[in-house]
């Protein structure tokens, strides 16, 4: 190759490459910005001070208290109700697997008052289930417990998927060693895949902690909206909006807090930004 | 005149838009006056958007574009008045008034304005800033104030609220759908050509609410012409016939032209 072609052609690659980076960065800085200034607006818009003070009004305080109840006992549910389908989706080949896969995936991608309404025609008063669940005492619109369903509805699918893919990726090795030892599949699952993959398994409650906490159209149209009773964080913001808006400030900036956090546990037991629970 | 003014739309080739801003409970009523208009002024196109007045005045101060804004009450005409944001004073177009409605079963066994103070009932209204909210509430007390109500009466019946809604059509289809005993909305909600499966308790007028539904041009408005003469259709005998149909009390348009 001649001298001219090669600079001639090193001079374009460079030009490409330069040009790549500006447009690589251009649509970061994008991005990024999309990202950051409205969580920036909503932080310039308030005081320490303020939200102190408004952490001491009661209708604050009901909305914190019912957030962090109801997605505690959510995630609890999801964690303990999900770990068997995880357990059969990741080690058991079974009819009816890839429809049992779809339903569990469905409230990921269901817009939340689509999954709303159709709680509400299972499972309220007029509803399917209603009359039997009536006949066992249990009304559940309008409760702190329809809260819970609606939260578990929507974010158990986040659990149960990273779950079955951490169980799933348990290196097959362990399995076999422990079953030349003579481990039973119980005993396998709670003393070897357990302890392997519970980072897994803490990254996916945690997601589903966090979708549980976001929670707002299921929750809105299924279980209603009253301070103490059913307005989580995210209903009291989108009501409080409306004729107290430094009051719904406050309360999206520590829904904001509390994300960070969690997204902060999250980062923590998934070193690497891969999407399998490697850790 | 509308003539001269299609064919003046026609003659500048320009599809036009008029935005409106309505509070929920004028939603059937306006669909109808978007349907109208644009059939009297080809090239132009009504886009109407529904929600409680509340939240349409968040929108609108947020910037949210828009030429013609009904509410559902006095109060947050007044308040966008203040703010700057109307182009001329709030008009009046409408009255409505409250009525109780349950599910056509009566799970909650609600067969009067009493029974709505009975511990364990499920009664759904709109939230306070929502004009049906407030109008409810100051119903509630009224009739708290009467005779032949116990002195706790209205405590008694906010006490069975378990649910606030964003707007008033969420209070009724909550009850549509059997999960609420009772619910507190307008007349018009119930009324109009095809009323919702409910039933109805009526609210005697010593203790009920008159609720006004007034119009105002928007401040940024793009075709203010357009918008007035939406206006003026909508005050006129027609469109009052239109808003009478749809379950609203109107009085019969004067001859003063009203901009």
């Amino acid at each position: 190759m001649s001298r001219t072609t090669r600079t001639a052609r090193s001079h374009s690659g460079r030009a490409v490459a330069a040009l790549w980076a500006v447009a690589a960065s251009l649509g970061a800085a994008l991005i990024v910005g999309l990202m950051a200034v409205p969580v920036l607006a909503l932080f310039l818009r308030t005081t320490p001070q303020a939200v102190l003070a408004h952490l001491r009004s009661p209708q604050v305080l009901a909305a914190l208290r019912l957030s962090l109840v109801t997605a505690g006992s959510s995630t609890l549910l999801v964690v303990l109700l999900g770990s068997p389908v995880a357990y059969l989706l990741a080690f058991r080949r079974f009819r009816g697997r890839g429809l049992v896969r779809t339903l569990v995936e469905l409230p990921m991608v269901l817009p939340p008052t689509v999954a709303g309404l159709a709680l509400l025609l299972a499972l309220g008063r007029a509803g399917l289930l209603g009359g039997g669940l009536s006949a066992l005492g249990i009304q559940l619109p309008f409760t702190t417990a329809a809260v819970v369903v609606a939260q578990v509805f929507m974010s158990a699918p986040f659990f149960v998927t990273g779950a079955a893919a951490g169980f799933a990726s348990v290196d097959r090795s362990h399995l076999e060693v422990a079953a030349t030892l003579g481990a039973r599949a119980p005993f396998t699952f709670f003393h070897v895949v357990l302890p392997l993959r519970a980072p897994a398994l803490f990254a996916g409650a945690t997601m589903a902690a966090a979708r549980a906490l976001a929670e707002f159209g299921a929750t809105i149209t299924f279980a209603g909206n009253l301070p103490g009773r059913t307005q989580t964080m995210p209903l009291a913001v989108y009501m409080a909006m409306e004729s107290d808006l430094e009051g719904a400030v406050v309360l999206a900036v520590l829904l904001v807090l509390m994300s960070v956090a969690l997204l902060a546990v999250l980062r923590s037991l998934r070193p690497g930004w891969s999407g399998s629970a490697d850790a | 005149m509308a003539l001269v003014a299609s064919l003046t739309l026609a003659g500048t080739g320009v599809a036009r838009t008029l935005v409106v801003h309505a509070a929920s409970s004028l939603s059937g009523a306006f669909q109808e006056f978007a349907r109208r208009f644009e059939a009297a002024h080809p090239g132009v196109k009504v886009v109407c958007n529904f929600a409680g007045t509340q939240q349409l005045v968040r929108q609108i101060e947020g910037g949210a574009p828009g030429d013609v804004f009904a509410s559902a009450d006095d109060r947050w005409m007044t308040y966008l008045e203040r703010k700057g944001q109307l182009a001329g004073p709030g008009v009046p177009i409408a009255r409505n008034r409250l009525v109780v409605i349950t599910p056509p079963g009566d799970p909650g066994h609600i067969r009067s304005l009493a029974d709505l103070a009975v511990p364990g009932r499920k009664l759904v209204l709109a939230a306070r800033a929502v004009p049906a909210g407030g109008y409810a509430r100051e119903m509630l007390l009224r009739l708290g104030r009467t005779s032949g109500y116990s002195p706790g009466y209205t405590e008694a019946v906010l006490r069975n609220v378990v649910s606030e809604e964003d707007n008033v059509r969420q209070v009724v289809s909550k009850v549509v759908l059997g999960e609420a005993d009772a619910g507190v909305v307008y007349r018009s909600d119930v009324g109009g050509p095809r009323p919702p499966l409910v039933r109805r308790i009526e609210i005697p007028d010593s203790v009920n609410v008159i609720a006004t539904d007034l119009m105002a041009v928007l401040k940024g408005s793009r075709s203010p012409v357009l918008t007035r003469e939406f206006l003026r259709f909508v005050n006129s005998e027609p469109g009052r016939g239109v808003l009478r149909r749809h379950g609203f009390e109107t009085d019969r348009a004067t001859d003063v032209a009203n901009d």
